[in-house]
């Protein structure tokens, strides 16, 4: 994207998705990740997001290695899922980390969701570098709505299990359509090309699979 | 794909996971910009994605790796050198306020070792997949490439030391430089002596076309502490030769337009010249 070093401004999204016609899950759609217990029990022990968040734009380092702490395990995790292999895996996470630390307002992009903004941004990156191409997005350009703050362990604990429990309970060619869209960046013609399946029923069942995910969860 | 109506689920979706064809994907990005309906959607499901993203067996991270980040912040918050792409021959354009004329034996090197490091990379790439047999001659290619890139990592470096030299007692000048390739849409630009500025404005880099269209928007940058940016390969149109380019104050956030007045500006020279 052309806007480099500097965040996007935040757009502002007061209309009420639930009454697009557009749209008639959203309500639903955010219920499923405000279930309760999930978002505000960070714990009185730890700092929130925001407060991390805050206290690494004052150049606080010492925040930075909190943040770590909190995430550094899922985004090397999905980086390594998708690269397989540890080095590249790092070179993903500290990149991240330390675009985060040069530019903490761009995560006003995760609306409060810093764990769940990184793991997509890592996923993002890490598929470009399996391409071996240059950045497709500036990180300021994912802009992620819900998912909680997962800034506690418990609850992000809780909620990886969840969110596993659900996808394994998806139709096996709608959770390899997700697997190799998400994890391999396979486009949904790459995809239509290996499963012989058209690529109307490929778009489809990526879809299909996200919203059984939210629906999963929702039960 | 988009007829001037909303984008569907389907597509918004693969938008997301970036699994659209380039073309299919601007287009997608440029009516998400516009529509706060459909970028609201693709939030909901960046939202889904982190999700599935969770569902990752949990590893734990390298030995030292908490260690090499907070050594990275001492030293000032390094980020990676941006991967040199595929370029072919570029071209290089001087902006600066008239009557600077400084250091561009320096960057013509620069430039030089820019399209040389592209062209052993793909050479690099050819041999190693026909020509299995020459090794010698891919073991040199590769040196020479990864001492190209050694020297851009260094050039474009976060926290490389940038100084302008100017004859002595000079007050210190705006200057900023261009590479631009118009067929690749391929832009680096870099500034020094930039002034710092307030929070709400920001500078933003325009081309200014040959053909007397509108300028265009090449991205957004603030100098660090030392008055130093650079623009890494903004995107751009393809094939638009420059006659100028120029640097404005913006409201943060950018704009459409430019802004007088111009703080820097400087002409393109003819291509191949």
């Amino acid at each position: 994207m052309h806007k480099m070093g500097l965040a996007l401004p935040l757009a502002p999204l007061p209309v009420s998705m639930a009454e697009n016609p557009l749209n008639p899950n959203s309500a639903a759609r955010r219920s499923a990740y405000e279930a309760p217990g999930s978002l505000d029990s960070a714990g009185a022990s730890q700092a929130s997001d925001e407060v991390l968040m805050a206290r690494i734009a004052a150049r606080d380092r010492e925040a930075m290695g909190q943040l770590f702490d909190r995430y550094g395990r899922l985004v090397y995790s999905v980086a390594l899922r998708v690269l397989k292999d540890p080095g590249q895996a790092e070179d993903v996470m500290q990149e991240i980390l330390l675009q985060v630390w040069n530019g903490p307002a761009t995560l006003a992009q995760a609306r409060g969701s810093v764990g769940a903004w990184l793991a997509v941004v890592a996923r993002n990156r890490a598929i470009d570098v399996l391409r071996r191409r240059r950045p497709s997005d500036s990180v300021d350009d994912v802009v992620l709505a819900a998912s909680g703050d997962l800034a506690s362990e418990v609850e992000r604990n809780r909620m990886i299990e969840k969110v596993r429990g659900v996808l394994s309970k998806l139709p096996q060619e709608q959770q390899r359509s997700v697997d190799m869209a998400f994890f391999e960046g396979l486009t949904h013609a790459e995809i239509a090309a290996k499963t012989g399946d058209p690529l109307g029923t490929v778009k489809t069942r990526i879809r299909s699979a996200l919203i059984g995910l939210r629906k999963g969860l929702e039960a | 794909m988009t007829g001037g109506r909303h984008i569907s689920q389907d597509d918004l979706t693969l938008y997301a996971l970036q699994a659209l064809s380039p073309e299919e994907a601007a287009e997608v990005r440029a009516h998400v910009r516009e529509c706060e309906v459909c970028r609201e959607l693709v939030a909901e499901i960046n939202g889904e994605l982190a999700l599935v993203a969770l569902s990752v067996e949990q590893e734990a991270v390298p030995e030292g790796a908490r260690r090499r980040l907070m050594a990275k912040l001492a030293a000032g918050g390094a980020g990676s050198a941006p991967v040199a792409e595929a370029r072919g021959r570029g071209e290089v354009v001087p902006i600066r306020p008239a009557g600077k004329a400084m250091l561009w034996t320096a960057w013509g090197a620069v430039a030089a070792l820019l399209v040389l490091a592209v062209s052993l990379e793909v050479q690099v790439q050819r041999l190693s997949a026909r020509l299995r047999q020459e090794t010698a001659q891919t073991a040199r290619l590769m040196e020479a490439s990864a001492h190209a890139k050694e020297v851009l990592g260094v050039m474009m470096a976060p926290t490389a030391q940038r100084v302008v030299l100017t004859p002595a007692r000079t007050k210190a000048m705006p200057i900023g430089r261009a590479i631009y390739l118009p067929a690749r849409g391929g832009l680096i630009f870099q500034a020094n002596n930039m002034a710092a500025l307030p929070e709400d404005k920001t500078y933003e880099l325009w081309v200014i076309p040959m053909n007397g269209a509108a300028p265009i928007p090449a991205g957004m940058f603030r100098p660090d502490w030392a008055g130093n940016a650079s623009v890494m390969m903004p995107e751009i149109p393809w094939n638009v030769p420059a006659k100028a380019f120029g640097v404005t104050i913006e409201k943060a956030g950018g704009s459409a337009t430019p802004t007088a007045p111009i703080i820097i500006s400087g002409a393109a020279p003819a291509a191949g010249e």
